[in-house]
């Protein structure tokens, strides 16, 4: 299968992501990555997807197959799909051929959804990945975002599909936790606080980080302490120096300097990167292991 | 001895220090290179800091207490010095915007401050910050300036940086609060080699007059 796609319109932050370019840590590039990973990978079991997909932010986007055909599968949030105009389901997948247009737009909840297809898309890999970093201009098309009138060529053939199951992120209830990296440096009565808190997700959200407001003001008062710069990984919750706490995702720094308290455990972070601004969110902390266990076997 | 803290569910953190001193950050240095030696099954990426090495791992098949019973036996064989260290020699044109700031801040003229920066060798501390950001050091004490108090938006790529006792050079655009001394062609990134970066934690930087 081989197609051409133009891209008719793109919210801001569409980007092309695969799997992240990891190991690259120590030369100062964080993975990058769908920021819902089961999402990114249930839009591609159902066509047996080839390398890469494009993340559509809640902005929605639209594209115009300009040659050949292929299959594409959709999945992630809430978004209402359409091609030519005619609703289709989501998550779900669709066959496109020449002249088809295929538009998303935002449904009741989410951030990002995903299009894979039966191909690879046709960009060379950058150290290993041809996921976009934004931040550090690396990847997709010149390491930048899609914008109306990029084109995304298909190549080659995708992988069998299976037969998808709908992944266990409808979880509610409160973010799963281990405790961070400088955790025993706040004191006792603020950790209490911050697990007794709801904070809400801030406008001031991207693939680096989501900004939270500290509506009861857990970290008003707390002393910030300077720090030795030290690693950090996606999921980290760390509070800057006004108090703001704000979690670190896909295409996070390497390394950091403020204070972590907790960090999201892997299995909690797709559904964490879906919650729109104004949705409240309270922690909940458990132990390392038991965060293995729900990745291994669902929670 | 160090502490192993988890960072996240698919990290460990062995921790030499709290705060970044030579003989902590010559042991994070030392600890990174041993595991480069002797990798620890499941690890699949280590990662040295300024005063920490982190090792990640894959959570769906690998759990933490096998590393850190391997990590500890690593630790008591850990070798004092390194013994890979590359010298490397980088010119630098000292006329950035914060020269004379700096120079003044120590009682000494911009020419005493370039030749007292330039004295003695520097060791890369870390990297990783941002694409090919080094932080190079430890300066002795009387060349210790802080922060500025307000942050460049953007410094461009190869702009020599200067603060807490140490030099650092940025490889790509940036804000920074540390003061900018200098600018040098020597670019440490590029996305078109594999590895990207050719500095590693350990090796030797002097830093000389670009003529």
């Amino acid at each position: 299968m081989s197609a051409v796609l133009s891209v008719q319109r793109a919210g801001p932050l569409t980007t092309i992501q695969d799997l992240g370019r990891h190991g690259m840590l120590r030369s100062g590039i964080s993975a990058s990555g769908p920021m819902d990973r089961r999402a990114y990978e249930l839009a591609g079991t159902v066509v047996g997807a080839g390398l890469g997909g494009i993340e559509i932010t809640a902005a929605g986007a639209e594209f115009k197959v300009t040659s050949g055909e292929c299959l594409v599968g959709f999945a992630g949030g809430h978004f209402t799909v359409r091609v030519n105009g005619r609703v289709a389901d989501w998550p779900g997948t669709s066959a496109l051929e020449v002249g088809d247009v295929l538009a998303i737009t935002p449904g009741s909840s989410g951030n990002y959804g995903y299009l894979r297809f039966d191909a690879d898309i046709d960009i060379a890999p950058v150290l290993g990945s041809i996921a976009t970093n934004s931040r550090v201009r690396l990847g997709g098309l010149d390491g930048r975002a899609l914008r109306t009138g990029d084109v995304v060529a298909l190549t080659g053939h995708g992988r069998s599909a299976r037969e998808a199951r709908q992944p266990p992120t409808g979880q509610d209830g409160p973010f799963r936790v281990v405790w961070g990296l400088h955790a025993d440096a706040f004191p006792s009565a603020i950790k209490d606080h911050f697990l007794r808190a709801e904070f809400v997700v801030s406008t001031r959200l991207d693939r680096m980080g989501v900004r939270l407001t500290d509506g009861s003001g857990v970290f008003s008062d707390a002393t910030i302490l300077s720090l030795v710069s030290d690693a950090v990984t996606p999921g980290d919750i760390q509070i800057l120096g006004d108090g703001t706490p704000i979690v670190l995702m896909r295409d996070h720094q390497p390394t950091g300097g403020y204070p972590r308290i907790a960090t999201i455990i892997t299995a909690d972070l797709d559904r964490f990167a879906q919650m729109r601004p104004g949705s409240t969110v309270a922690f909940q902390p458990v132990t390392v292991e038991h965060a293995h266990h729900v990745l291994r076997s669902g929670p | 001895m160090p502490t192993i803290l988890p960072l996240g569910d698919s990290g460990l953190l062995v921790r030499f220090g709290t705060t970044l001193t030579d003989p902590s950050n010559r042991a994070a240095t030392a600890f990174a290179l041993t595991l480069e030696r002797e990798p620890i099954s499941g690890v699949v990426e280590v990662v040295p800091n300024l005063v920490s090495v982190l090792l990640r791992y894959d959570p769906l098949t690998t759990a933490p207490a096998g590393i850190a019973g391997e990590v500890g036996l690593r630790l008591n064989g850990l070798a004092g010095e390194q013994t890979n260290r590359t010298e490397w020699v980088i010119p630098t044109a000292f006329d950035g915007p914060d020269l004379d700031e700096v120079a003044a801040s120590l009682s000494v003229s911009p020419a005493a401050f370039v030749a007292a920066h330039n004295a003695s060798a520097l060791r890369v501390l870390a990297t990783g910050f941002a694409p090919g950001f080094v932080y190079c050091g430890l300066h002795p004490d009387r060349l210790l300036v802080p922060r500025r108090s307000s942050v460049r938006s953007l410094v461009p790529a190869g702009s020599v940086l200067f603060a807490a006792g140490q030099t650092a050079i940025a490889a790509t655009e940036m804000p920074t609060g540390w003061h900018v001394i200098g600018r040098t062609g020597f670019i440490n990134f590029d996305p078109v080699r594999n590895p990207p970066t050719r500095l590693n934690a350990g090796d030797s930087i002097t830093f000389e007059v670009a003529s």
